[in-house]
């Protein structure tokens, strides 16, 4: 058994009781304003990402405001468009083909949507805590990343197509290796934050709170780490090595439409947004943590919050526009080099970190 | 490394001024990288008073889009342009003898359906009826447009006779035409080279 | 440009080369049509190829009626000769259409051969592939002409790792593909377009691979039998919308041999500046669309952003940006004004610069380094053998390129404008895409030096035709992007029946249409190299090989189906093809 003890001279955030902020009733309240709002920020980093790709290619992409003439046809704004093209693909037939096993054919897509859906729960926002303080919401978050993406393969497994038996095929290769940067990167990170707060914190709000430094500082390379991970998981160029349409079609996703393929895509929305607050959270912590008593940062910090989104998503553009996709092989063996070097790096770093007295760690 | 940097500043070089335009407000009006240039070969079009009926469009038409219609009751020959089928080879402006068929700039041929009569371009013209049989057989300024250029040709010493032999024939049709040398001179019956009219 | 032929070659010919030769008439621009008994034609083929190291071009077959069928065979001798190409020319009467295969001998004759007996019912004894090319598979065969009777036949490779000679097809079942064959195509994102390429795969390595096209058949070649000269132009350029130029250029050149013809310089000089446009913008075109299948749409668009000015250009001096429509018989139909070509001049060279900054990075890139370094090799020796062109035989250190030894009515001589060659070494597609970019820059160093003639001096741009005498054959051969496009034409008229011939009359009619039009385009003899190079290749890896041999095919036809239970046959119109996928889809 793992006794985590320690102190240090980082000073944990003191937690004290937040008032209405820890009251249950206003917890479930921010539950379910959380729904639409969720939603809503997926679709605008979705359509950031289309935009600045676009931007990328000497392209004008997908316009925020249409232009004049054509407003009455088509609508002022269009920047939900992402939205509409969900929308739009659950208003279309939904074929399954002959050779497939229909009850799990059907049933994948909801399954992953609803585990993308459901991590939003558990991702805190700056100053709203939502379901992250429950024990151990950091392992429940992680489960339910994984799920998502197991579902995807699941599904594409059941269709009985050659093409999505392919994709299913390297989406479990690159699967495994991105999954293990994913655990190493927040469990590395929780390490640290159990050892500055001397209780061993496995929920976001505990790392959240731990700190008045970001995490950033403290381990870049685990941030380094969960960028790479990122890459893997949204399918970012090099690495969507599944989804190769000029190969094998689309990949897990060939034989879907209409609303399976919508609830597919939805659930890609979600992911974006799980990821990106995901890593906003656990190392710009400070950002979402609340001072005792100032309300005011509060309205301040949802506005830094979403400018450091974009910066996020503007990254993820830079690594996507700069190259093409690898080959499966070349793709394993050196996305899996990548990964080992970084997460070698971030373990080291604690050590590193242990051994210059910043923090202490005991095991007991 | 350096590849992708060098790859990064082409492609932030046109980060705020997209190729891509606009269509339609800004491809007519303002189109900032490329023009509409002078000889492109849009949508046919003819001048109805230059057209003199000859065919010579619909004989060279390389995709059949230009044909001829004479309706022999009602006496007049239609000339259709089928716009679908048109290749803009530009064959019927260059051998159009009175120059009255341009390819405009127009490009934006789409319409509803097969049948909309925006589709075809037509042009009628009233034939001459035959003084003896009544058949109708060309249109008048087809046969204007031949004693012009016959007269271009001409050598001056015969102008008159050719002239005048040529308006005793021409209101009657070919057929008619025939019979016609048959039956009487046309010509005086000297050597018009040697001795003069 | 327009010459007899040296009465020296005439004499080695006849006496060294083809002694068996019963006929020979020079065709015009040192070219040699002789007549041989069919039996003779694959131990000609034998020499020429395996002793000479001729390079077949291609063969084809005129069907004449009551006469019988002539078939041909079209052998570049220009590496011994100057410009020397020989036509072989047999003729099989209508009951006894046999004839020894050349495919036998060299596997660059073995689709040609397929087409003449899936059209003209030719027998071939012992022709490797007997399969239908342009038909599906399943279409009923008799078993008299050598083909199995259900081409549908999944048939074993004996040797997995075949070489050239010994490479067998792989005949499949659509209902066994999804077993153990994976057929990409017709529909598929990654191939542009329509044909089929079935792959054995074991886990992501290729195994075994076939390829069926005969999906964009649309019939040019009699559209330009029936139209003539003057309006087969336009069916000749649309051929291809990549190359539409180059097909073009052929297609006169090929008419010009009809006759004796005297283009002026200035109509050489504006043939020479589009073709190359032509050339500039589509490889710019295949660099886009070679990172676009690799994954990199980036590099897609910026390319083909850049290639936007090249089609401005071309606009502005033709009118449109695919199909020009100024090519014709004795020189061209538009001028280009001398203030037009200055001021393209500056804009060549920006572009050229821009160009030059894009482009190496984009090779250099490491992720698309890793997915093409030695991918698809193909070594020289055996792109001898199967007979591929252009870039692709030139990214195999092989010096081919028609516009030095068979060069088209344009202006290509060396002394006139400075161009190079391009090779490579590397045999694989990283070598291919070095090849073309390298093309691409060339290409544009002729461009500028015509903008720099046409913006100087003045000129006729055409010469009226003159009369082509009934009967008389031409073969035309230019370098299209891709490689060696070869144009064959027999002109209409010629002889009568006896009996029809009024007394004392010569036995020769006039006709303003031709017998016969051949095209073969670089792309035809591309294909057939390619199920070699896809062996051992992985999965990944297919699409980028088919488009590095920059594949270019076109339409579908109507479908007849054919109940082979009780030999009824039926036509399935528009209406009832849509009414049949509805049905199907909703199921």
């Amino acid at each position: 058994m793992l006794n985590i003890v320690g102190q240090t001279s980082i000073s944990p955030v003191v937690v004290t009781n937040q008032g209405i902020l820890s009251n249950p009733i206003f917890i479930a309240v921010t539950l379910i304003i959380m729904i639409p709002v969720g939603l809503f920020l997926g679709i605008i980093y979705t359509f950031l990402l289309r935009k600045l790709t676009a931007r990328f290619q000497w392209r004008v992409g997908p316009v925020v405001t249409m232009y004049k003439d054509l407003a009455p046809l088509l609508g002022r704004s269009r920047i939900w468009q992402p939205l509409y093209d969900i929308l739009k693909l659950f208003g279309k037939d939904n074929m399954s083909p002959s050779t497939s096993r229909k009850a799990i054919f059907l049933a994948s897509p909801y399954l992953a949507f609803l585990c993308a859906f459901v991590a939003i729960f558990f991702i805190p926002l700056p100053g709203l805590q939502l379901l992250s303080n429950v024990s151990e919401s950091l392992v429940i978050t992680v489960y339910l990343l994984i799920l998502s993406v197991m579902f995807t393969i699941l599904g594409a497994a059941s269709s009985g197509s050659p093409w999505s038996a392919i994709g299913a095929r390297r989406e479990v290769e690159l699967f495994l290796i991105y999954e293990i940067g994913l655990v190493v990167s927040l469990f590395s990170v929780a390490l640290i934050a159990s050892s500055i707060t001397g209780t061993e914190t496995l929920t976001i709000w505990g790392i959240v709170n731990s700190t008045n430094l970001p995490m950033l500082i403290l381990d870049p390379f685990a941030a380094i780490l969960l960028f790479l991970v990122m890459l893997g998981k949204l399918a970012i160029k090099p690495f969507d090595i599944a989804e190769a349409e000029a190969e094998i079609v689309a990949g897990p996703y060939t034989e879907y439409s209409g609303r399976s393929l919508g609830l597919f895509q939805l659930a890609k929305v979600f992911l974006l947004y799980d990821l990106v607050t995901l890593f906003l959270a656990v190392f710009i912590a400070p950002l979402f943590s609340l001072p005792t008593g100032n309300a005011l940062w509060f309205i301040a910090a949802i506005p830094l919050y979403v400018v450091l989104a974009v910066v996020m998503v503007f990254l993820l553009t830079v690594v996507q526009v700069l190259h093409p996709r690898y080959k499966i092989s070349k793709g394993i063996s050196d996305y899996g080099a990548m990964i080992a070097v970084v997460a070698i790096l971030t373990i080291a770093m604690v050590v590193v970190l242990n051994y210059m007295g910043v923090i202490t760690v005991v095991i007991g | 490394m350096p590849s992708r940097i060098d790859t990064l500043r082409e492609v932030l070089a046109h980060y705020s001024s997209p190729l891509t335009l606009n269509y339609p407000s800004n491809v007519v009006a303002d189109r900032k990288y490329s023009q509409i240039p002078e000889g492109l070969r849009g949508l046919i079009e003819r001048d109805k008073e230059k057209c003199i009926g000859c065919r010579a469009c619909a004989n060279v038409c390389s995709g059949k889009a230009t044909s001829y219609y004479d309706d022999l009751e009602k006496a007049t020959r239609t000339i259709s342009v089928f716009h679908f089928r048109c290749t803009f080879c530009q064959h019927c402006q260059i051998e159009c003898p009175t120059e009255a068929i341009t390819l405009t700039k127009k490009f934006e041929l789409a319409t509803g359906s097969r049948d909309d009569p925006a589709n075809y371009e037509l042009t009628t013209l009233d034939l001459l009826r035959c003084k003896t049989c009544g058949k109708p057989f060309f249109p008048q300024k087809y046969v204007d447009k031949a004693k012009e250029l016959l007269m271009q040709k001409i050598d001056a010493r015969v102008a008159n006779t050719v002239s005048a032999d040529f308006d005793k024939v021409k209101e009657y049709c070919p057929d008619c035409r025939r019979l016609l040398s048959l039956q009487y001179d046309t010509h005086t019956k000297k050597h018009i080279w040697l001795e003069g009219p | 440009m327009v010459t007899g032929i040296d009465p020296s070659i005439l004499d080695w010919l006849k006496k060294e080369v083809v002694p068996e030769g019963l006929a020979f008439k020079p065709l015009r621009e040192n070219r040699v049509y002789i007549r041989v008994k069919p039996e003779d034609v694959d131990k000609l083929a034998e020499r020429f190829v395996k002793k000479m190291g001729v390079r077949f071009i291609h063969s084809s077959g005129v069907d004449l009626g009551q006469y019988g069928v002539d078939v041909f065979y079209v052998y570049d001798f220009a590496e011994l000769k100057p410009k020397l190409v020989v036509v072989l020319e047999a003729r099989l009467d209508k009951d006894n259409l046999t004839i020894p295969s050349v495919g036998k001998v060299t596997w660059q004759a073995a689709w040609p051969e397929r087409e003449v007996h899936e059209f003209l019912g030719v027998d071939f004894k012992g022709i490797p592939d007997a399969r239908h090319q342009f038909l599906p598979f399943e279409w009923p065969n008799t078993p008299e002409t050598g083909a199995p009777a259900d081409q549908s036949v999944v048939t074993e490779t004996p040797n997995p790792t075949p070489t050239a000679a010994g490479w067998h097809p792989v005949g499949i079942s659509p209902k066994n593909a999804l077993a153990s064959l994976i057929p990409i195509g017709p529909y598929h994102p990654g191939v542009i377009e329509g044909q089929t390429v079935y792959v054995r795969l074991e886990g992501e390595q290729v195994v075994d691979a076939d390829i069926k096209t005969g999906y964009h058949h649309r019939g040019i070649q009699r559209l330009i039998e029936k139209r003539g000269y003057n309006r087969g132009v336009y069916a000749a350029e649309r051929v291809c919308g990549i190359c539409s130029a180059h097909h073009g250029l052929t297609f006169v050149t090929c008419a010009e041999n009809l006759y004796d013809a005297e283009v002026p310089e200035r109509a050489l000089y504006i043939r020479t500046l589009l073709a190359e446009l032509n050339r500039i913008h589509s490889h710019v075109l295949w660099v886009g669309v070679a990172a676009d299948i690799v994954g990199w749409k980036t590099g897609f668009m910026l390319t083909w952003g850049l290639r936007e000015r090249v089609m401005d250009i071309i606009e502005a001096i033709t009118g449109n940006r695919v199909n020009y429509g100024i090519w014709r018989l004795g020189g061209v139909s538009r001028d280009v004004p001398q203030e037009l070509a200055s001021k393209a001049r500056p804009i060549v060279a920006k572009l050229k610069e821009d160009l030059l900054r894009l482009l190496p990075p984009v090779a250099a890139n490491p992720v698309f380094k890793s997915r093409l370094v030695g991918v698809g090799p193909l070594d020289k020796a055996t792109a001898f053998e199967t007979g591929a062109v252009g870039p692709v035989a030139r990214a195999s250190n092989w010096k081919i390129d028609t516009r030095l030894t068979n060069p088209p009515h344009a202006i290509y001589d060396q002394k006139q404008i400075s161009w190079e060659v391009v090779l490579n070494d590397g045999c694989d597609i990283y070598g291919r895409v070095l090849v073309r970019v390298g093309e691409l820059f060339q290409s544009i160093g002729i461009v500028d030096q015509c903008l720099d003639y046409l913006s100087k001096k003045t000129g006729d741009i055409r010469e009226v035709p003159r009369t082509i005498e009934p009967g008389s054959e031409a073969v035309g051969l230019n370098e299209a992007p891709r490689g060696e496009q070869f144009y064959y034409m027999r002109a209409g008229g010629g002889e009568l029946p006896a009996y029809m011939v009024p007394e004392g009359k010569t036995n020769v009619q006039g006709s303003n249409t031709l017998v016969a039009c051949r095209i073969r385009t670089p792309s035809y003899r591309n294909n057939a190299v390619l199920p070699y190079m896809l062996i051992g290749a992985a999965l990944a890896d297919v699409p980028i090989i088919m488009g590095s041999i920059d594949q270019c095919l076109a339409c579908t036809d109507r479908v007849e189906v054919v109940n082979d239970k009780d030999e009824s046959s039926y036509t399935i119109t528009w209406d009832d093809l849509v009414k049949m996928s509805q049905k199907k889809c909703r199921s």
